[in-house]
């Protein structure tokens, strides 16, 4: 599975209806449990490992992982975006438990916890 | 019953990417008088082919260069044959692009001077991590009206004018009817023809991205519109399983291919056509000669590169694609004291880097009046990549504004499509949900997708056959895939996700049927491993220095073949790829 959601870390965005992952993720693959509150990756096999899901959720619930068939788990690779949304930093740990940090400049846009289906630019709540 | 929308605009634009985003902003700001409404199948924030993130433009006029000597390059790169004029024009916007886009918020990188830092010959660096969201935002300030989450299913046309779109929402359900007097399509190009690389969850973890999947050309095959070059499709040279971008490594790090016995065999095989610069085809036609041969597998060398290097290497690939990184963590490899295998991917369709796509003018129109195409699905100029189908984009833009003015369109009523067109489209549309309610057996998308990558991958020039394919086994693949369009009809969705997959299969049915037609007609190789012809295996300048297009007759559904001329346009040799102006 390329990427996980922590289902004790995810906490839907609390009522939102279209969460960042979701809307975020470009092949329509998440989708959110409402009677859980819990957003999940409905179609694993159809991920691009693209991560924008990874990046867009606010409270870092989404767990960056390789599929099992390239290599063992246990390795990690987690984005930290910035306060200032300007720099991104990657925090590595390879099997063996050696730990390495690359920070990286970047622009990184606000993400509305939710918005409405017909148009983008309409009626955002960017309240992160 | 479906609930329909109904939209009228000025400028319809389909899909929201690269080229899509430019060409709005563009339309908005040379014609504010003009509506300009954007219909996205993902949400344009990280949709498509930038979703991850880049780390350099890869077409860029870096000093010294000019339009001239960029088409000497391509044209050699593409084995002598391009439209010139599309090459030169696009060339001739890459810097207005890229530096709008860095005004937008995207980081270039500069030397102490303030010029961008070349990464090669036609490359600079950028952090783009996020260069999709900063376009996406630049297209909504410019006033563009976006509808995410619309999955276009077919164009409006009235009789030989092409008068808006249709498609469902993947979120509310509704079908919605788009009218308008200028359609640009900007939809990309196509993956999943062929059998993907890896299998189970990692089956989407291709070189481009899976949700490209020919929408924007088969709309245009249904409609008839002249298409050019679908023969000379695309094969990557990736790294090993991550299936990551190679340049990253092999100009970033100056890695040379090298083979199982430390051989840099670009060099010693290949020295007649450039060597490690040979053309684009033949550096991954080489490799794969090479483990077709037994001396595989084949490496990018980047052992003794400094540990700086190898952190510089890291950064890049986590600025658009991380997983490279990932997998090296979970191996316990060190680019720097091992090489790097690399593999070729499944072959895709996509105008950005080879030239498959619809046929237009220089100021991007296509054969059908009111349409207009930019990007991936626009035919004849290779080496876009990003910055190509900016300017493409620009050049749509400035051309929809310039005929709605001229042609009187823009004070024209928005042309009514006849009721009956759009409800045969809304059944068309929604087709698979009827089976499903009705409780048919019918067919899974997935099943039909699989059944058509097999037919491709074994009969038309797929991986397992090193990408080679003959006239017989062209004829077994056209057979073959004659008995999909029947069976299109039996497929069942039960949600919109599942007709969406519907509607993706169905489109690159109708890609592949065009792309066998164009395989089979040219009878020359002139693209090794993007169309390697095993029973005609020279270039053949003599019979095949010229286009092979195709039209799908739109009463007949039979796919007729034509040729149009190549012109040149720029001195030189067409198979040397001419030296930096001055030096």
């Amino acid at each position: 599975m390329p990427v996980w959601i922590d289902p004790d870390i995810c906490n839907g965005c609390n009522n939102s209806r279209q969460p960042p992952c979701l809307r975020m993720c470009p092949g329509d693959l998440i989708v959110k449990d409402h009677s859980t509150n819990k957003a999940q990756l409905k179609y694993p096999e159809d991920c691009w490992d693209c991560l924008p899901c990874v990046k867009a959720c606010p409270i870092e619930a989404i767990e960056f992982h390789l599929s099992y068939q390239f290599g063992s788990r246990g390795a990690k690779l987690q984005p930290r975006i910035h306060k200032g949304r300007d720099f991104i930093t990657w925090d590595a740990e390879d099997i063996k438990g050696k730990k390495e940090s690359f920070t990286i400049r970047t622009k990184v846009m606000k993400i509305a916890l939710d918005e409405t289906i017909e148009d983008g630019s309409e009626g955002l709540d960017f309240s992160i | 019953m479906i609930e329909r929308q109904t939209i009228e605009t000025d400028i319809l634009i389909i899909g929201g990417g690269t080229a899509g985003c430019m060409a709005a902003v563009e339309a908005r700001e040379r014609f504010p008088q003009y509506k300009v409404t954007i219909l996205e199948k993902a949400h344009i924030d990280r949709s498509g082919c930038l979703a991850g993130g880049m780390n350099a433009i890869n077409a860029y006029l870096n000093k010294g260069e000019t339009p001239e000597s960029f088409v000497r390059y391509v044209r050699s790169d593409s084995c002598g044959l391009i439209r010139e004029d599309l090459v030169q024009s696009m060339s001739e916007l890459f810097e207005y692009c890229v530096k709008k886009v860095e005004k937008w918020g995207l980081p270039v990188l500069c030397d102490d001077n303030g010029d961008y830092i070349p990464r090669g010959r036609w490359n600079i660096k950028i952090n783009g991590e996020s260069l999709k969201p900063i376009l996406a935002k630049a297209a909504r300030s410019a006033k563009a009206k976006v509808y995410n989450w619309i999955v276009v299913t077919n164009l409006l046309t009235e009789g030989d004018r092409v008068v808006g779109a249709v498609g469902f929402s993947l979120r509310n359900g509704k079908f919605y009817v788009v009218r308008a007097k200028a359609v640009l399509i900007a939809t990309g190009g196509a993956a999943g023809l062929y059998r993907p690389n890896n299998a189970g969850d990692a089956s989407h973890k291709t070189w481009y991205s899976p949700y490209n999947t020919g929408a924007g050309y088969a709309m245009g095959i249904r409609a008839g519109a002249e298409m050019t070059s679908y023969e000379m499709r695309y094969v990557a040279i990736r790294t090993k399983d991550a299936i990551a971008p190679t340049g990253t490594i092999a100009l970033g790090a100056g890695a040379p291919q090298v083979n199982s016995k430390g051989e840099r065999f670009m060099v010693t095989r290949y020295a007649d056509i450039g060597g490690d610069g040979a053309p684009t085809p033949y550096r991954a036609h080489g490799p794969i000669q090479e483990i077709k041969e037994g001396r595989g597998p084949v490496y990018l060398d980047t052992r003794g590169i400094t540990p700086e290097k190898v952190t510089d290497l890291k950064k890049a690939y986590l600025d658009m694609y991380p997983s490279q990184v990932l997998y090296w963590l979970a191996n316990d490899i060190d680019p720097g004291k091992e090489p790097v295998e690399i593999q070729t991917t499944e072959p895709y369709i996509v105008g950005g880097h080879c030239q498959a796509g619809y046929w237009v003018d220089n100021e991007r129109r296509t054969t059908l009046k009111g349409l207009y195409a930019a990007g991936d699905v626009a035919g004849g100029a290779p080496f876009k990549f990003v910055s190509g189908c900016w300017s493409e984009g620009v050049i749509a833009a400035r051309t929809m504004g310039k005929d709605l003015s001229q042609e009187g369109l823009a004070q024209m009523e928005a042309t009514s499509v006849p009721e009956s067109q759009v409800d045969q489209e809304e059944t068309r549309a929604f087709y698979p949900f009827k089976n499903h309610e009705q409780g048919k057996f019918g067919v899974q998308a997935a099943e039909l997708e699989s059944r058509l990558q097999k037919i491709m991958e074994q009969y038309a020039g797929g991986a397992s056959t090193h990408y080679e394919m003959n006239e017989e086994m062209l004829k077994i693949a056209r057979k073959k895939l004659s008995t999909l369009p029947g069976e299109i009809d039996d497929l069942v969705a039960a949600d919109l996700h599942q007709l969406m997959k519907a509607h993706e299969v169905i489109d690159r049915i109708d890609v592949a049927q065009v792309l066998v037609e164009h395989m089979a007609y040219r009878r020359e190789t002139r693209w090794p491993t993007y169309h390697t012809r095993t029973d005609y295996p020279e270039r053949d300048d003599a019979n095949w220095l010229k286009f092979v297009n195709s039209v799908k007759n739109t009463k007949s559904g039979e796919i007729e073949m034509m040729t149009r001329p190549y012109e040149q346009m720029v001195s030189g040799d067409r198979y040397q790829p001419g030296k930096k102006p001055g030096s």
